[in-house]
C-alpha cells in the first residue's frame, strides 16, 4: 500500500507526524519506538493503570503494547495512532483482569462500575465516572443520547461498529455517522480548550 | 475552519474508521494540505478530553525495560546470523517442530540431489521462522508480603538474550549470590536440576537494590509453554547450581 504523503519524510523523527514515525518504526528503525513511547505513554499508562488498578501490571501491560507496536495492526492511512492505543490498551487490559482468578474481585468492580456505565445515558453520571471537568461535562451534554452510547462504546469500551450497530439496534451507517457527528459537535463546543 | 463534510471525514481518522475509499481520499487531503493535521490534533483532543482518562507518567525504569531490548535485539541479531550454524541437527535440546521440519526437509533435499538453491531456500525459510517469536515479559514478585523487591525478565526468543531488571533487592549477604532460574514443566524433555529448573544467570545487586543487564538464556525461552515459573533464590557463592535457597521473588500462576 502507498503512503503518499508519508513516503522519505526529509525532517528530523522528533518532527514527524505519528504516522510517519510508526512507519519508520515499521522499517526497522529503532529510534522510532522511543519517540512513539515518549509521545503516547502517558496515555497507555494512564488507561491501564485506570483498567488495572495495579502500577505493576499496567506497566508490564504498557512495555508490552509498545515492545510489539511494530507488528501491530495499525494501519495510519485508516486513523490515529492515539486512539489505536486507547482501545488496544483497554481491551488488552481487561483480558488481563479477565484471566486472572486472583483478581476477580477487581474484575466484579469493573464489571459493576460499567454496568452502571452502559445502564445509564446520563452524560452527569458518566463523566462523574471519569472525573471530568464540568466544562467537558457541559460539552458532553449537548451531544445527543446515541452520539454518547456510540462514541463511549466505540471508544471506550473498544467495540466495533458491528458490535454497536447489534447492540443498539442501529444500522451500521448511522452508528458511523453518528460518532462522527457527535466527535465534530464535542469539538465544536470544546474550542476554548483545545485550540 | 474546513468544511463540514472534511470535519466530519477528520472525525473519522480520529476515530479509525474511515473505509477503504475514505481513507485514500484523505490521505490525498493530507499530503495537498498538510496543515489538516493541526485539526486532527484539536479534534484527537476534544475526543480524549471526554473519554480518556488523565495521563499519567509511568516509572523511568519502563522506559529503559521497552528500549533496551529493541536495541539488544539489533545488535544481537546481527552476532547471531552470522555466528550460529545454519543446519540445525546440531542442536538436539531444542524441541521446536519449526526446527525438526527444517532438518528433515534438509535431508530429503539432499538425498534427493535436488540443488544446493533449493536447499538453501528451506534452511532460509527455517532461520525466518526462527525470527518470528515474539517478546516475552515475565513478572516477578516478592514471596514475602513485606518484601518491595520485584524483578521482569523480558527475553527475546529469537536472539536468546533478555534484559534482566531487578528493583530493590537487598544486597546479598557475604558469601552468597542471587540466582535466576527457568523452571520447567516436570518431564520437559531438557536437562534440568532435581527441581526441574535451570540455573539461568547468577547476579548481585547494587546498593540500592537494583540490577539491570542484558543476560543469555536457554534454547527453552523458544518453546514457552513447556516454562512454568522464572524465580530468584539465594544461593552460596561457591556453589549457586546446587539450588538450596527457596524462592525469593517468583513469577505469578
Amino acid at each position: 500500500m502507498q503512503h503518499e504523503q508519508f513516503d522519505h519524510p526529509d525532517r528530523p523523527l522528533l518532527e514527524q507526524t505519528d504516522a510517519e514515525v510508526f512507519l519508520a518504526l515499521k522499517a526497522g528503525q529503532t529510534a522510532a519506538l522511543s519517540v512513539l513511547y515518549d509521545r503516547h505513554v502517558g496515555l497507555v499508562y494512564g488507561v491501564a493503570l485506570k483498567v488495572l488498578e495495579d502500577a505493576q501490571e499496567a506497566e508490564d501491560l504498557a512495555q508490552d503494547i509498545f515492545l510489539n507496536l511494530g507488528k501491530s495492526s495499525y494501519d495510519p492511512q485508516r486513523g490515529v495512532l492515539r486512539t489505536f492505543l486507547a482501545v488496544l490498551v483497554r481491551s488488552r487490559a481487561i483480558d488481563r483482569l479477565r484471566s486472572r482468578s486472583t483478581t476477580q474481585k477487581m474484575l466484579d468492580r469493573w464489571q459493576l462500575n460499567r454496568s452502571q456505565m452502559v445502564a445509564s445515558n446520563s452524560p452527569a453520571e458518566y463523566v462523574s465516572q471519569q472525573e471530568q471537568s464540568q466544562e467537558v461535562q457541559a460539552a458532553l451534554a449537548q451531544l445527543s443520547e446515541s452520539q454518547q452510547q456510540v462514541l463511549r462504546l466505540s471508544y471506550y469500551d473498544g467495540l466495533s461498529h458491528s458490535e454497536i450497530a447489534e447492540q443498539l439496534q442501529m444500522p451500521l451507517g448511522t452508528v458511523k455517522s453518528t460518532a462522527r457527528r457527535g466527535l465534530l459537535k464535542l469539538r465544536q463546543t470544546l474550542t476554548d480548550y483545545i485550540e | 475552519m474546513p468544511s463540514d463534510q472534511l470535519q466530519l471525514l477528520i472525525a473519522g481518522y480520529v476515530l479509525g474508521d474511515l473505509d477503504r475509499e475514505e481513507a485514500e481520499t484523505f490521505e490525498q487531503l493530507l499530503a495537498e494540505n498538510p496543515a489538516l493535521m493541526v485539526e486532527v490534533e484539536r479534534m484527537q483532543k476534544a475526543l480524549e478530553l471526554a473519554y480518556a482518562p488523565a495521563e499519567v507518567l509511568p516509572p523511568a525504569r519502563l522506559r529503559s525495560a521497552v528500549l533496551l531490548p529493541v536495541q539488544s535485539t539489533l545488535t544481537q541479531s546481527t552476532l547471531v546470523q552470522s555466528t550460529q550454524p545454519i543446519a540445525t541437527a546440531a542442536r538436539p535440546k531444542a524441541f521446536s517442530w519449526g526446527k525438526v521440519m527444517g532438518v528433515a526437509a534438509a535431508v530429503l533435499l539432499v538425498s534427493l540431489g535436488i540443488s544446493n538453491y533449493r536447499l538453501w531456500q528451506t534452511l532460509q525459510a527455517v532461520q525466518m521462522q526462527r525470527q518470528q517469536f515474539e517478546m516475552l515479559t515475565y513478572s516477578l514478585r516478592a514471596t514475602s508480603a513485606n518484601n518491595p523487591a520485584t524483578a521482569r525478565v523480558v527475553v527475546d526468543p529469537n536472539t536468546l538474550k533478555a534484559n534482566l531488571i531487578v528493583s530493590n533487592l537487598p544486597p546479598s549477604p557475604p558469601g552468597k549470590v542471587y540466582v535466576l532460574w527457568t523452571v520447567l514443566e516436570a518431564g520437559a524433555p531438557l536437562t534440568t536440576d532435581d527441581k526441574s529448573a535451570i540455573l539461568t544467570e547468577v547476579f548481585q545487586v547494587n546498593a540500592q537494590g537494583d540490577f539491570a543487564e542484558t543476560i543469555s538464556v536457554p534454547d527453552v525461552y523458544r518453546s514457552e509453554t513447556l516454562i512454568t515459573k522464572v524465580a530468584v533464590t539465594l544461593e552460596d557463592v561457591d556453589s549457586p547450581q546446587a539450588h538450596v535457597g527457596s524462592p525469593i521473588l517468583i513469577t505469578g500462576s
